[in-house]
């Protein structure tokens, strides 16, 4: 996950849970199951997700799903990063499926720079530490052990159960698993939606559950380079047409500039919930924008958390410079890179020819850096009745009061891939983090144990309330 | 040579001699000059594979042989840079109470790719008028004319009045690479020690039809001291950016230094310049050239000097963003951002009064402004006497009839600097002309004019005798 759930206010007031753990006879086997996932390293410099996928087929293979059912995919030119596809068959041939979408890779991690090894599932104090031990192999770990339940209970859904564990979300390397099933195994996932990753629920310091966040769209990231050459020369006499000057006044009229504000289900929905719960002139605004989106007064307001910023817009900022040779030589090459985060739905030649405008300066090339994800930037898919029944329903039983909110993710998941090719991909998990979002992508990453386990009930449930839904 | 004689404006009407060139036939001291000339070309001393204790010792041994006596030549190499030593040589003058000059050349030279070059670099190739080859203009030339002379001196069995010393030195081209100059300057400045030094630095331009339209004189040079502009912030994720950004205090520092142009100033050196050059340029910009020695505050005739690069150059402080460096993944907000600012300093500014402005001009306390590695003390410029300028005009006047003797202020830097602030004034001049085109110095197919080397041996020969013998 690219992170950031939701961006909530501190000071928005609610319930919260106070049930101790007690690990339950079937939470053994799955934590066994999770800890054989999280142990198996699935980083993209030396490890595999091929592996983890014959692991997890293993299991499945073990609770009795047959060959047929289950396809492991690799391409030859990445062997390591394969994938599997689980079907579990739903009775109603005419029902179409659901698919359950988590990725199995995970970001580098150094055995000297954390305090254990992030290979070794650890359980500490209440959490669980290891890397992957939030992002995503909680998820994945979730659907596998989902799916081994359904299968020793004999449960038969009405709606065929898909499971789709795929590689290189994290980045580092060109090869993408989830767009590439959309390219080119599509019929094997082809679903009426899918669940991923990406949202959750918001823990306060103190443990309390702030909200559950569901997930309906994300922002594209895409980079965009800013060059400028130049004939140089000595820096004895400077000229004044100087490459790094050329940028620099290119990336100040980038930072003066702010996108208009955007609405959709996601962030209307967000906006909405919370401007019920948040007290003061922010609660106003956040009424204020739903209803007018070019409500400037109720944008600064919004706009000074820097969450809501740009939760409600595209945003782009200058995150690298490059420039010159040679301390004594004028720079015959300056370059930026401009990270922009995409609303959903805009194209991403559309905002390299804002850009553009905003520079005005045809010395100042803008190109776009490749994404290995693809070039997707879908509507974010509609939050349908369908779609938020079934949760609402089950996070008001499991946590009641706690306010489900839909959330417009900043960073980006596989579920772009997805929803550009016609499945509407949702992100919900029912796992609750800590404002340090568990860790993920940084050191000692770790998840409550009490979370997790939450999150697996949760999940269990939900999937068979979509499956069996008419 | 740090480059760059002086910025004369293209268009100027100038002055220029009648003689056309001529190729007479070498003279047999010419050819044994060519052959020490071509043997110290061919010692490759570029600092990454070449050698300049080996040219040291070559020179040396041309000098020897010559009837300089080991006592009086000083192969010197600091213990932790073999490769990189050079050669004092003393020629004794009979008066003791005289104080010596010093004849100062680097035989280090700027890498060159055989594979770039039209020729193997390290070859001296005469071709249609031309030496080419690395150093055949910077600086061998004038360092082999220096043996030369000096080796004819012996075998005229010359007595100047004053002791003439020879430097040889390497580190001239490479910033930060061990200086001989400088080292000399610290461990053995007894055995430089001279009323004032000659050097590289000036020399001639010709037209394009090879006359000669000006004789310059290195009287200043300008500092080059690097600042180092520096943001930091606790960064972030990227798809959350804040107003606070590394970045956009860097770029807005930037931007606010590129608009600012330092006070024009004016000393011997650069008013000599436009003082002489006012008359042959004429128009506007010799007008604006009179105006300017006038007034230094002259908006106009500064607006209209400043549009060429030299004359904007040689007459303030410049700074100018050279580099830049910022973030550490695409999809972070940066850490860390910044500015490599590289200022040439006019002569007797100090480095922390150029830093101190540079800090005014970011007005932004979060943008810090750093000096990583500092050369020196400000430069001082050595006064252009009589007592060295008269030479120089007097041999000028018969070699280059017309073509007047321009001082002028190197916006580059050349190790001058380092025996000026020692106490030994130093001036750069050569008569050595070179070609508008700078004869590729420090770049591709670097030559020199046969001609011009030659008369340039003769006119630097004849100058030292002067110097040595004045009273």
């Amino acid at each position: 996950m690219s992170r950031l759930f939701g961006a909530l206010t501190a000071t928005a007031l609610l319930l919260a849970g106070s049930a101790q753990a007690q690990t339950r006879p079937d939470q053994v086997a799955f934590r066994a199951l999770y800890k054989e996932l999280v142990e198996t390293n699935t980083t993209a410099s030396v490890g595999s997700c091929t592996l983890a996928a014959e692991r997890m087929a293993a299991r499945l293979k073990a609770a009795g799903f047959p060959d047929g059912d289950l396809t492991i995919f690799s391409v030859p030119e990445y062997p390591k990063n394969g994938g599997l596809v689980a079907v579990y068959p739903g009775k109603d041939p005419r029902a179409k499926a659901i698919l359950l979408l988590a990725h199995l890779d995970v970001v580098e991690a150094k055995r000297e720079d954390w305090t254990r090894d992030p290979f070794t599932l650890i359980e500490e104090g209440g959490y669980f530490y290891a890397r992957g031990a939030s992002d995503d192999k909680a998820q994945a770990a979730i659907w596998v052990d989902s799916l081994i339940r359904y299968r020793q209970e004999h449960y038969v859904p009405k709606r065929t159960i898909k499971m789709a564990l795929t590689c290189g979300e994290e980045g580092g390397g060109p090869f993408n698993g989830a767009s590439w099933l959309v390219k080119n195994r599509r019929e094997l996932i082809d679903a009426a939606f899918a669940l991923n990753e990406g949202a959750g629920g918001n823990l306060d310091d103190h443990g309390k559950r702030l909200a559950h966040t569901i997930e309906a769209g994300e922002k594209t990231s895409q980079s965009f380079t800013l060059e400028v050459t130049n004939p140089g020369g000595h820096s004895s006499r400077p000229v004044p047409d100087n490459a790094i000057y050329r940028l620099a006044d290119a990336i100040e009229k980038i930072r003066a500039y702010e996108f208009p504000v955007m609405l959709n289900d996601a962030n209307r929905g967000y906006l909405s919930k919370m401007a019920k719960v948040t007290p003061g002139e922010q609660g106003a605004a956040m009424a204020a924008i739903v209803a007018d989106p070019k409500d400037a007064k109720a944008d600064a307001i919004l706009s000074k958390d820097p969450g809501l910023h740009t939760m409600i817009r595209t945003t782009c900022v200058a995150t690298q410079l490059s420039a010159g040779h040679a301390p004594n030589a004028l720079p015959q090459r300056a370059t930026a890179n401009i990270n922009c985060r995409i609303f959903p739905g805009v194209a991403r030649e559309a905002v390299r020819d804002k850009l553009i405008e905003l520079i005005g300066d045809p010395a100042v090339s803008v190109s776009k850096v490749s994404v290995s994800r693809g070039e997707f930037n879908a509507p974010a898919p509609p939050l349908t009745p369908q779609i938020m029944g079934p949760i609402e329903k089950l996070s008001a039983e499991m946590w009641p009061g706690v306010p489900v909110v839909p959330t417009l993710q900043a960073g980006a998941t596989d579920g772009v891939a997805l929803t550009a090719g016609g499945i509407p991909t949702y992100g919900v998990s029912g796992i609750f983090y800590e404002p340090d979002l568990g860790r993920i992508h940084g050191l000692n990453e770790r998840l409550g144990v009490t979370s997790l386990y939450e999150g697996r009930d949760f999940l269990y449930k939900l999937v068979k309330i979509y499956a069996d839904q008419p | 040579m740090f480059k760059l004689l002086s910025a004369l404006a293209a268009g100027a009407a100038l002055l220029a001699s009648t003689a056309v060139a001529q190729t007479p036939p070498p003279a047999p001291d010419q050819a044994q000059f060519r052959a020490l000339y071509k043997e110290l070309v061919e010692t490759n001393t570029s600092l990454s594979v070449g050698s300049c204790t080996l040219a040291a010792e070559r020179m040396a041994a041309h000098l020897k042989a010559a009837g300089v006596p080991d006592s009086d030549l000083t192969l010197y190499t600091a213990p932790d840079h073999p490769k990189e030593g050079g050669l004092v040589a003393i020629y004794p003058g009979k008066d003791p109470k005289a104080k010596a000059i010093l004849l100062l050349a680097h035989i280090d030279v700027v890498e060159a790719k055989r594979e770039d070059w039209t020729r193997d670099p390290f070859v001296l190739v005469e071709e249609n008028g031309y030496f080419y080859g690395r150093g055949t203009s910077d600086d061998k030339a004038q360092a082999s004319i220096w043996v030369d002379t000096l080796a004819r001196y012996r075998k005229e069995g010359y007595r100047p009045k004053h002791t003439i010393k020879l430097a040889l030195t390497c580190g001239e081209e490479t910033s930060g690479a061990h200086n001989g100059a400088e080292w000399l300057s610290k461990n053995r400045r007894d055995l430089i020690d001279a009323a004032f030094a000659l050097n590289e630095g000036a020399g001639g331009l010709l037209d394009e039809h090879g006359k000669p339209v000006v004789h310059t004189v290195l009287a200043a040079e300008k500092m080059s001291q690097n600042y180092r502009l520096e943001v930091t912030n606790p960064g972030g994720h990227s798809s959350q950016p804040v107003p606070d950004n590394a970045i956009y205090h860097l770029v807005r520092a930037i931007d606010r230094i590129s608009q600012y142009d330092f006070p024009v100033q004016l000393n011997d050196a650069n008013r000599a310049f436009f003082t002489r050059m006012a008359p042959v340029t004429g128009g506007e910009v010799g007008q604006a050239m009179t105006a300017i020695v006038a007034n230094p505050n002259d908006p106009k005739a500064n607006a209209i000097l400043s549009r060429d690069k030299g004359f904007h150059s040689m007459l303030r402080t410049t700074c100018v963003a050279t580099m830049l460096e910022a973030g550490h993944a695409t999809n972070a907000l940066p850490q860390r951002a910044r500015a490599n600012i590289n200022c040439r300093i006019f002569p007797g500014v100090s480095a922390e009064v150029v830093r101190a402005e540079l800090v005014r001009l970011a007005a932004d306390p979060q943008v810090h402004v750093t000096m990583p590695e500092v050369r020196g003390a400000a430069v001082t410029s050595p006064p252009l006497t009589p007592q060295i300028m008269g030479p120089i005009e007097k041999l000028s006047a018969e070699m280059w009839p017309g073509v007047p003797v321009v001082p002028v202020l190197q916006t580059g830097a050349t190790d001058g600097q380092f025996l000026t602030n020692a106490g030994i004034p130093t001036y750069g001049v050569s008569g050595l002309f070179s070609d508008r085109d700078g004869n590729g110095i420090h770049g591709l197919n670097e030559s020199m004019r046969v001609k011009s080397l030659m008369d340039g041996r003769d006119f630097l020969y004849r100058l030292v005798k002067l110097y040595a013998d004045a009273p």
